[in-house]
């Protein structure tokens, strides 16, 4: 049974906006990575997942239960943390934490410890009983994690956990992601537009564009298929993918930039030969790093 | 040093700092599953409902959250205490004087008037923080992604509302029925005399704290400003009982009678003087020409709509 199940899921805003159109997807236990453009559908799909918001059509299933029909036992052992602020700043993170502990149906003494547990795991310990008002933007995502935690979710739902970190407390963030979803066993769903941060921490990924599916595959697959070699040379880029595209390659010209379909060891040799052919003057090749950006670039040819 | 993964650590090992930064530092003392109990959505909405009533009256909040609620209920019971000391000094004196009797001012059935602007004040001063404040922070989502459902929500704020306005109002009645039994000359007498009182004691203070309860929730829902939800809830109260005063004073018959059941003060009133069988506050209840549990019915339907309004306005408000 597939950790989450949509079929035909379809949510179309009052105004019209459609967010999510017809997506039909399983998703497996793991780390996955749901990655979009802002406004893709993103936080759309988390909050159809929670029963936050209706579905215009179609279900969507977690653990094998329709959303809709059985909200409050999905959430049971479902833990969110909102892309957006959702802290009482008058609260403490203890406090705020243990009520959530409770509200997900936890008995009052079991709230309480896994609240001290909870918040040591995250990091926050000294400043617990302190109202978030005085916490930094760090210690505020910790707490927002802690309450997505502290019921022992089955699921993890992240949007954005990383908004607002300075580099240092993105890779914190990103480390307790991993680990939570690696070593505890806890199946999670990472919303984020940045695809280094996915690429770091994900086992599985799923792009949506424009509310559609554009593909959904574990990383290593994602990173090979997309790759893509960059070739810069000082003239000539069109000639130059013209003759590549002769060679029956894949192409796409960005001013000095020609993007090749990287095929295999093969495709060094051939784009060597005709640069060597044409005389032209090769300033760099290279692999691109980020070739998980190049979903979102529709002029590049799918390998 | 490093815990090896996939194994949670030992809850005796020493903590080992694994990461630190300018949000603190990270220490691993292994993370631990919960396999104990989940209560669902029933203990949720139970946790939900003593958490407002806490928050009513500030406990577990600063100190300064607890001076208006108390301070209310404390000026709520005053007149009921003084009362009853009055009186009890005075029968030990053995004076058999009629102060707690019917000219005193101090009885069951003149109480409601003595103390339901206490509660209205109550209302306006908490009930906005009761909801505005999840509102103002972005709470809500991380409420409804739990084992809660939108309605439970609503209804687990307002029954807390109403369950602390219920605690303010039937102290003093308390107080003045104790005080009065144990002031009776013969306590089981005594006690045997005031019975009858305990039926209409409890139906208004349910039916006070319920229909106050449910309008200034009603009210608090729709903004997370606190200062709009408390002119609001005042504006509600004031108004119309002012329209119905003047109104009354124009013209009479049945137009007035219909809208005298538009103010809920006044409505609360009718049905004190029903219940009490006495006379009324408000000129325009006396004047109305009602069978006196049109106002009882028209409470419990004002509290149904204030319910319904409130419950109506979580299942959509966006999270």
């Amino acid at each position: 049974m597939p950790l989450i199940s949509l079929e035909n899921l379809t949510k179309q805003y009052r105004d019209g906006v459609t967010a999510l159109d017809q997506l039909t997807l399983d998703i497996e236990p793991g780390i996955v990575g749901l990655v979009g453009a802002n406004g893709a559908g993103k936080s759309t799909l988390l909050k159809l997942l929670l029963g936050l918001i209706e579905p215009t059509s179609g279900t969507a299933r977690v653990m094998g239960l329709d959303v809709r029909r059985n909200g409050p036992a999905v959430r049971q052992t479902v833990g969110y943390m909102p892309e957006h602020d959702c802290l009482p700043p008058d609260a403490s993170a203890t406090d705020f934490v243990g009520h959530m502990a409770r509200m997900s149906g936890l008995p009052r003494s079991a709230a309480r410890e896994r609240t001290a547990e909870v918040l040591r795991h995250v990091g926050l310990y000294e400043e617990r009983y302190r109202a978030i008002g005085g916490y930094s933007t760090g210690m505020k995502q910790r707490v927002k994690l802690a309450q997505a935690l502290v019921h022992d979710p089955r699921l993890l739902l992240l949007d954005e956990p990383t908004n607002g970190l300075d580099p240092a407390g993105r890779d914190e963030m990103l480390e307790l992601v991993r680990r939570t979803g690696a070593e505890f066993g806890i199946a999670v769903v990472l919303a984020s537009h940045l695809l280094g941060e996915i690429e770091r921490v994900c086992d599985f990924l799923v792009a949506i564009d424009a509310g559609r599916l554009l593909r959904a595959a574990p990383l290593g697959t994602f990173t090979e298929r997309t790759g893509v070699l960059a070739v810069e040379v000082e003239t000539g880029s069109d000639a130059l993918a013209a003759a590549l595209t002769g060679r029956e390659l894949d192409v796409v010209v960005d001013g000095r930039w020609v993007l090749v379909a990287f095929d295999g060891e093969r495709t060094y040799d051939l784009v060597r030969d005709a640069v060597a052919e044409l005389d032209l003057s090769l300033v760099r090749l290279e692999q691109r790093r980020h070739a998980l950006e190049d979903l979102f670039r529709d002029e590049v040819p799918a390998a | 040093m490093s815990v090896s993964p996939g194994a949670p650590a030992d809850r005796s090992t020493t903590a080992q700092v694994r990461a630190s930064g300018p949000g603190g530092s990270i220490y691993d003392l292994g993370y631990q599953g919960y396999e104990g109990p989940r209560l669902g959505r029933e203990a949720a909405i139970r946790a939900l409902f003593w958490h407002t009533v806490r928050s009513c009256y500030g406990i577990g909040r600063g100190g300064r959250a607890k001076i208006v609620p108390f301070v209310l209920a404390g000026l709520a019971v005053l007149p009921a205490v003084v009362g009853v000391g009055i009186a009890a000094i005075a029968a030990q004196s053995g004076q058999v004087g009629d102060v707690l009797g019917s000219n005193s001012p101090i009885r069951y059935a003149t109480y409601h008037g003595l103390v339901s602007t206490l509660v209205m004040l109550f209302c306006a001063a908490q009930a906005p923080e009761l909801l505005g404040r999840d509102q103002r922070f972005g709470v809500l989502p991380v409420y409804f992604s739990r084992a809660l459902a939108r309605i439970d929500y609503a209804v687990a704020k307002v029954l807390g509302l109403a369950a602390s306005l219920l605690a303010m109002v039937i102290a003093p009645y308390a107080v003045l029925f104790v005080g009065r039994v144990l002031v009776a000359p013969d306590p089981v007498e005594g006690l045997a005399e005031e019975l009858p009182s305990l039926f209409p004691l409890i139906a208004q203070a349910l039916l006070t704290s319920g229909l106050l309860a449910a309008i200034a929730m009603a009210i608090a829902a729709f903004t997370p400003r606190r200062a709009y939800a408390t002119v609001g809830i005042i504006a509600a109260f004031l108004i119309p009982s002012i329209v119905v005063a003047l109104v009354v004073g124009m013209l009479s018959g049945s137009i007035a009678d219909w809208i005298v059941l538009m103010s809920p003060v006044d409505v609360l009133d009718g049905t004190n003087a029903t219940l009490f069988r006495a006379s009324a506050d408000s000129q325009a209840v006396s004047a109305s020409n009602f069978n006196g549990l049109v106002f009882v019915a028209t409470a419990l339907v004002g509290i149904a709509v204030a319910v319904a309004v409130t419950i109506r306005r979580y299942l959509r408000i966006a999270a």
